[in-house]
């Protein structure tokens, strides 16, 4: 693996000494990413500018050396889901290639302030899964001695346990579906998904690669392929149209969440996709008090407190598959009934804000990366609910299959041709509202 | 301490004849009955009401209003209470937060001496280095988290909600709404009136005698033409099709009730909010904004202070000053920004204004500042119904652009006039209202009411030809030639702003979530447009080419609580429960069910079950009746066997797939006469596999003759198991029960204990002779106990989900979830047989052709997929039961293989037997494997030839 620790990711290196500095002066900072007008040509689009597209033209530039790479978002930079997120990360999941990918993911999130030298306020303060049924502790135990064997802190966790851990919960037996137990994660925690998208981003254009924000993919340009226009099986990408003009490309990867199919389909390559909402919401906050990452997969929610004392909350996709990404009320009644079986006593916590994303759903709940039936396109794409976590690790992993036209192990099982071959990888028990 | 409070004032809204005593900061504070928390503590001449978020500067009241970024205080065990709001009651203890050691005296006000370093997004910066420190940091920064203290210890209060169906409802109980909802009503429409304030009238409230009058007027007006109102409520969100969220603050039982209208038409009057004005020293307390002066004079009879300056653009300033001169305040200088008059700075203390600098630099004395810069357009609701309000320059304010037919939009938010003309817009607008939910009303009824039909054609939506509201032009006053907060709850300054769109978070959106500005409290109701605008200047470019984020649900926050209501999380139990606790049962959750686990010992139970008989309840199990004359087809759409030729009274065994060919459920069906069959699925399955059908019926096969009706809890299900199990049922139904007449995989309709209606099948999940009854709920119980006492002399005995769990392992039956996961193709579960791929159709048969193509379930032909085999197992220690999950690896290594997903001691092999996925190359019967404890010991196990371990020929079921 290159090492990139001792570059220097922006052109100001962020430390307590420049800020003091900087404070001294009353210099502006300079620009933390710049704008550019659009080459005629790139070695590589990546179209999407989430952690993912951004992850992925960093350590195209830092590990590889190709910087002459343009990274295209139709809004703002982090706008979908890498700022829609709930920002948990962990690695504690129930297939050797789901641990496996998500282990080297929080590896790259642990040293990923010094890497990219910001800081990204990575909280390791645990994650619990908690166990309401028998069923459900009998699924903690099996990830338990999954994740065991394969070198992953994680253990099962008696109700006086969790409540050490996390007071405000009530393990009594008063409530309809009683605490029995947690899986308990202590490398899992959170972590200030808006500063790994920036810090990606900094790198990226500090090492020449091109951010264009508002510019937007109105098509794949392909040739020799046997659908219209030389799109689908067979064919190649030759660049991408977009709402500044034409570019040309050999390389475009497709690294977007919510229009995952729509943009793939541009190339005439259609993606075994359906798209969900996910919601989420956050309180006024509160002085500190709860210090770990508490998830339950029978009371679909998963809630943690962040640095600012806002709690912030998540469940399980929307059960309809819609693009629209408007908040329901529903889903904050049955969101507050659930948080308050956990925890009765904040009753009188206010709901601040609620808002959604799209989670493009695979049907064996994992991503679809690498290479695709038309040359050239290679998407990073169906990451349905957990495509934050996975960000560091599937742009060095994308990186390294862009450079090297060849498909690292670690992604080899998530290739799209897996559906035609039967080969599905079993993490739908494990992510259904595994945050 | 001085009192501030003035004598009666025409308008006040206190009753001084009931004092209401409280703590504020620890010392003992007396206020009326009618106060606000805060107007109760400015009376006592408190000018600090909280330190501010990051550089804990002293803060007095902004706008004394809900929105008043600086008056949240701490009540008792609440958090984060909106003093300019809620209303004082006797004996509360008040406090401020986010404070140490105290409101006067607050160290982290140090903060403000490096305040310098503090830029925005100083915390990305710095604590990279040594990166082992982080945790140490993070743990001081998040002492510094704003706001109250949570008591977690605390009992959940009480919350409600109540469900309404109004023609209209009105959001906003100002001078437009109130006309508004009056027209709706006398034209015939049910209204429900919503006010934000504690008072309907809006800005008149505070205003002057004719004010209050015109506001009395139209209240008067209002209840008498029979409008609902609520007071100290908020629509808090508008949601598809006019679904709204209601938050009723003041109720007389519950702390917060939600309240979910599905309105006809929604009005937005919500009227203007005032915006503060950007300068240095903003936040200093006594800067307040004109309507909080207004407020704290004329409604609570408040000197707001005693030498004041008023910075005036409009008409509202202007009566300040009057107001402000009966108070006895003096008028150091009224700036007239309409005439170029503008303030830069105060100066003072920290805990208070001493004087003003106006624009021309001169300087004036005054504890007292009043700015009257123009107003916010609270569009939230607006853009919750998908409008994107425009923004104009000439009345310095955001306008409505085009909302969906039934929102209508009047009042302040709507556009400028007079008082009569926004009465009189609000007046056609009710109208409008009432005649479009007359349209609405047709168009709901002739879609869903069939026992009422519709048949004159749907009335046109009606055309909105009010007359609109004009624009007064405003001057744009956003920022001062000097910098200052812009937002007060987040502490985020003009020159933050400035500095972090210089450093390329230059969009609106990456500048909120860069700098935090309006992500507060407020969520941007004050200082949104400040935010655009400093952004605009900064860019050079407008307010209208900036734009602005969106404003999401909720309006104004609301409690968990009254979202949460009072929450409903059914149980159910069987008919026979009351037996099981008064027999010792323990309880087992099994999903929304509890049921017996066991009665003391679930080992004798198998025992008793083997060699006597035993009886278990099992009326969780998901029931469904089918009928009509195309079920057969239903069945072998599901199912992956065949069904066409299922006789009357005969039951047979199926397993459902999903179309990915993954096993999804399994049960029994039988036919209990020509066109009706029962279907019987698992326990948890019995919801899903109710809409599975549905969803089929009602997508793909509308056209098909068949009616499913869920009876899961229609009957309650005893399974009579065990070799005396026949003697006992006979002797309480006439129904021949020998095998001649009454053959295993058979089921007869007959009367059970006198219980007609009942339905007996023959089927073998423990392996014994059984019968499984439906019995008509209702008479569950007798049919037990009368099981129970016919069978006392054959040794009955009831048995719980252990001893059933213990017996199907023996009998190798797997469970859909636990012994399958969510990979399981229905081959590799060992039921190849059951798979039917010469059948037309199925679900899941396309990927089951497929898998089965490749080899999969064919554990000889370990050359096609890999995908894992379920088989039977047994320890070669049977004293080793190994706990379930347990891994299945490769002898010395820790290479995962597979897992056992059941195990058990089996009281009748006295042997440790279980169920595992393992790869089809160690299927085969004799395979030995190592069993990986959880422990980390390590033990052995061989692959048995059959499932069952227990009577594989099925000889003791068929007895």
């Amino acid at each position: 693996m290159v090492s990139f620790r001792k570059s220097n990711p922006g052109p100001v290196r962020y430390s307590a000494a420049t800020l003091a500095r900087k404070g001294l002066s009353g210099d502006d900072w300079p620009r933390v990413w710049r704008d550019h007008d659009l080459r005629k040509t790139y070695d590589v689009i990546i179209i999407g500018g989430g952690v993912h597209g951004l992850a992925t033209a960093y350590y195209l530039a830092t590990n590889h050396d190709i910087t002459n790479v343009a990274v295209l978002d139709k809004g703002y930079l982090g706008g979908g889901g890498s700022g829609r997120n709930t920002a948990i990360v962990r690695s504690n999941y129930l297939t050797p290639e789901g641990v496996a990918f998500y282990d080297r993911s929080l590896t790259l999130y642990n040293s990923m302030a010094a890497d990219l030298n910001i800081n990204v306020m990575f909280s390791e303060r645990g994650h619990m899964t908690l166990a309401h049924t028998d069923s459900a502790l009998r699924t903690m135990h099996w990830r338990a001695e999954v994740n065991k064997l394969q070198g992953i802190d994680s253990s099962v966790i008696d109700p006086q346990e969790v409540k050490k851990i996390c007071p405000s919960l009530d393990i009594t037996s008063h409530p309809r579906y009683p605490i029995l137990g947690a899986l308990h994660h202590p490398p899992g925690g959170i972590i200030r998904h808006d500063a790994v998208v920036w810090g990606y981003a900094r790198g990226a254009d500090h090492a020449g690669v091109h951010l264009h924000q508002k510019t937007e993919v109105l098509d794949i340009l392909c040739e020799g392929g046997g659908l219209a226009d030389g799109k689908g099986a067979g064919g190649k990408v030759t660049g991408v149209r977009t709402n500044r003009g034409d570019i040309s490309a050999p390389i475009v990867v497709n690294c977007t969440a919510g229009w995952g199919s729509l943009i793939s389909n541009m190339a005439g390559v259609k993606l075994p996709i359906v798209t969900h909402p996910l919601e989420a919401a956050v309180t006024e906050p509160v002085k500190v008090f709860l210090p770990a990452v508490v998830v339950s997969g029978s009371l679909h929610v998963y809630v943690s407190q962040t640095d600012r004392g806002e709690l912030v909350f998540g469940a399980s996709v929307d059960p309809l598959a819609t693009y629209s990404m408007r908040g329901s009320l529903s889903f904050t009644e049955e969101l507050a009934g659930h948080i308050l079986e956990l925890m009765p006593g904040i009753s009188k916590m206010r709901l601040l804000r609620q808002w959604a994303g799209l989670c493009d759903m695979t049907p064996d709940y994992s991503p679809i990366m690498g290479f695709t039936p038309v040359e050239g396109h290679l998407t990073d794409v169906g990451w349905g609910t957990y495509g934050f976590k996975a960000g560091p690790v599937s742009g060095e992993q994308m990186a390294e299959c862009i450079a090297t036209q060849q498909t690292p192990k670690l992604i080899a099982p998530f290739k799209l041709s897996r559906f035609e071959t039967g080969e599905l990888v079993g993490e739908k028990g494990a992510a259904a509202v595994g945050h | 301490m001085t009192m501030r409070r003035l004598p009666q004032q025409p308008g006040e809204v206190i009753d001084r004849s009931q004092p209401l005593k409280f703590t504020w900061n620890g010392k003992p504070a007396v206020g009326y009955q009618g106060d606000t928390i805060a107007s109760a503590i400015a009376a006592g001449d408190n000018r600090i009401m909280s330190r501010s978020m990051k550089y804990h500067r002293p803060r007095g009241l902004l706008t004394a209003d809900f929105w008043d970024p600086n008056a949240f205080v701490q009540v008792d065990d609440e958090p984060n209470v909106r003093s300019g709001h809620r209303l004082l009651t006797n004996g509360i203890d008040v406090g401020p937060q986010n404070v140490w050691p105290s409101l006067d005296y607050d160290v982290k006000a140090a903060n403000q001496l490096v305040g310098r370093f503090l830029s925005p997004g100083f915390y990305y910066k710095t604590f990279i280095h040594p990166q082992k420190l982080w945790p140490a940091y993070e743990k001081v920064l998040a002492q510094f988290a704003p706001g109250g203290t949570v008591d977690y210890e605390s009992e959940m209060a009480y919350f409600d909600k109540r469900y309404t169906h109004p023609d209209v409802v009105v959001a906003g109980g100002g001078p437009a709404g109130l006309a508004a909802a009056t027209a709706a009503a006398e034209a015939g429409a049910s209204v429900l009136l919503v006010e934000h304030e504690h008072h309907l009238g809006g800005h008149l409230r505070y205003g002057t005698e004719d004010d209050r009058a015109l506001a009395n007027g139209l209240e008067l007006a209002a209840r008498s033409a029979g409008v609902e109102i609520l007071l100290d409520s908020t629509v808090t969100g508008r949601y598809e099709d006019n679904w709204l969220g209601i938050v009723q603050r003041s109720h007389p039982l519950a702390s917060e009730r939600l309240v979910k209208a599905r309105a006809k038409t929604l009005i937005v009057a919500a009227g203007l909010i005032e915006r503060p004005y950007v300068f240095e020293g903003n936040d200093r307390p006594g800067v307040m904004l004109a309507s909080a002066a207004r407020r704290l004079i004329n409604m609570y009879s408040v000197k707001p202070g005693d030498r004041a300056v008023v910075l005036t653009a409009n008409e509202s300033g202007d009566q300040t000053v009057a107001d402000l001169e009966r108070a006895g305040v003096k008028i150091a200088e009224v700036v007239d920004a309409r005439a170029g008059g503008n303030v830069t700075a105060t100066a003072g203390s920290q805990k208070a204004v001493e004087s003003v600098t106006l624009g021309d630099g001169s300087t004036r004395d005054a504890d007292l500042l009043i700015t009257a810069v123009g107003w916010t357009a609270p569009t939230s609701l607006l853009n919750m119904s998908g409008d994107r309000p425009v923004y104009d320059p000439a009345g310095a304010r955001f306008f409505p652009d085009r909302t969906p037919d039934n929102v209508l939009v009047t009042g302040g938010i709507a556009g400028d006039g007079t008082l009569d003309q926004i009465v009189e817009h609000g007046r056609e607008t009710g109208a409008l209202a009432a005649s479009r939910a007359l349209a609405v009303a047709h168009r709901l009824q002739a879609l869903t009411a069939r026992a009422m039909p519709v048949s004159d054609p749907e009335p046109a939506m009606a055309p909105d030809a009010r007359t609109p509201l004009g624009r007064d032009p405003h001057p744009e006053l956003y920022r001062s030639t000097t910098h200052g907060i812009v937002d007060y709850s987040e502490d985020v300054g003009s020159k933050d702003l400035v500095s972090a769109t210089k450093e390329g978070y230059d969009s609106v959106e990456l500048l909120k979530r860069y700098t935090t500005a309006t992500m507060g409290p407020a969520q941007g109701k004050l200082e949104t447009v400040n935010t655009v605008a400093v952004l605009a200047e900064a860019r050079g470019e407008t307010i209208a080419e900036v734009g602005t984020t969106i404003w999401r649900p909720p309006y104004a926050p609301l409690t968990l609580g009254a979202l949460a209501g009072r929450i409903f999380e059914p149980e159910r139990v069987s008919s026979v429960h009351s037996w099981h606790v008064a027999n010792g049962a323990k309880p087992i959750l099994a999903g929304q069910w509890i049921r017996p686990e066991h009665y003391g010992n679930p080992q004798a139970e198998v025992t008793n079950v083997r060699e006597n008989v035993g009886i278990i309840d099992i009326s969780p199990l998901g029931k469904l009746d089918l009928q009509g004359a195309d079920v057969p087809k239903l069945l072998n759409l599901l199912y992956t066997n065949k069904w066409s030729k299922l006789g009357v009274g005969s039951v047979r065994y199926g397993i459902m797939c999903a179309e990915d060919g993954v096993v999804m459920d399994d049960g029994v069906t039988g036919r209990i006469s020509e066109n009706r069959w029962l279907m019987t699925t698992t326990s948890s399955g019995a919801g899903s596999v109710w809409e599975w059908a549905e969803n089929w019926l009602q997508t793909a096969h509308p056209d098909w003759d068949v009616h499913i009706t869920p009876v899961t809890t229609s009957y309650t299900s005893i399974n009579v198991a065990g070799p005396k199990s026949r003697e006992l049922l006979s002797r309480l139904t006439d129904v021949p029960l020998d095998n001649d007449s009454f053959d295993y995989m058979q089921v007869r309709p007959g009367t059970v204990a006198g219980v007609e209606d009942c339905i007996m099948w023959r089927i073998g999940f423990t392996g014994e002779l059984s019968f499984e009854l439906h019995v008509p709920a209702g008479y569950g119980l007798h049919v037990w106990e009368a099981l129970m006492d016919e069978g006392a002399d054959l040794g009955i005995k009831p048995f719980g989900l252990e001893a059933q769990r213990i017996m199907r392992l023996e009998k190798g039956h797997f469970i859909v979830g636990q012994d399958t996961d969510g990979l399981t193709k229905a081959p590799t579960t060992g039921l190849q047989p059951l798979i039917k791929l010469d059948k037309d159709d199925f679900a899941g048969k396309p990927e089951l052709a497929w898998a089965m193509g490749q080899g999969v379930g064919d554990a000889a032909d370990a050359a096609g997929m890999d995908l894992p085999v379920l088989v039977s197992v047994q320890m070669t220690d049977s004293s080793i039961v190994p706990p379930e999950a347990s891994q299945i690896v490769r002898p010395n290594t820790n290479e995962i293989l597979g897992r056992i997903t059941s195990s058990r001691y089996s009281p009748t092999l006295k042997a440790s037997i279980g169920l595992a996925q393992v790869p089809p190359s160690h299927a085969s019967s004799g395979t030995q494997l190592t069993v990986l404890l959880t422990n980390g010991d390590r033990t052995t196990a061989t692959v048995q030839q059959h499932h069952a371990h227990f009577d594989p020929d099925g000889l003791r079921l068929r007895s």
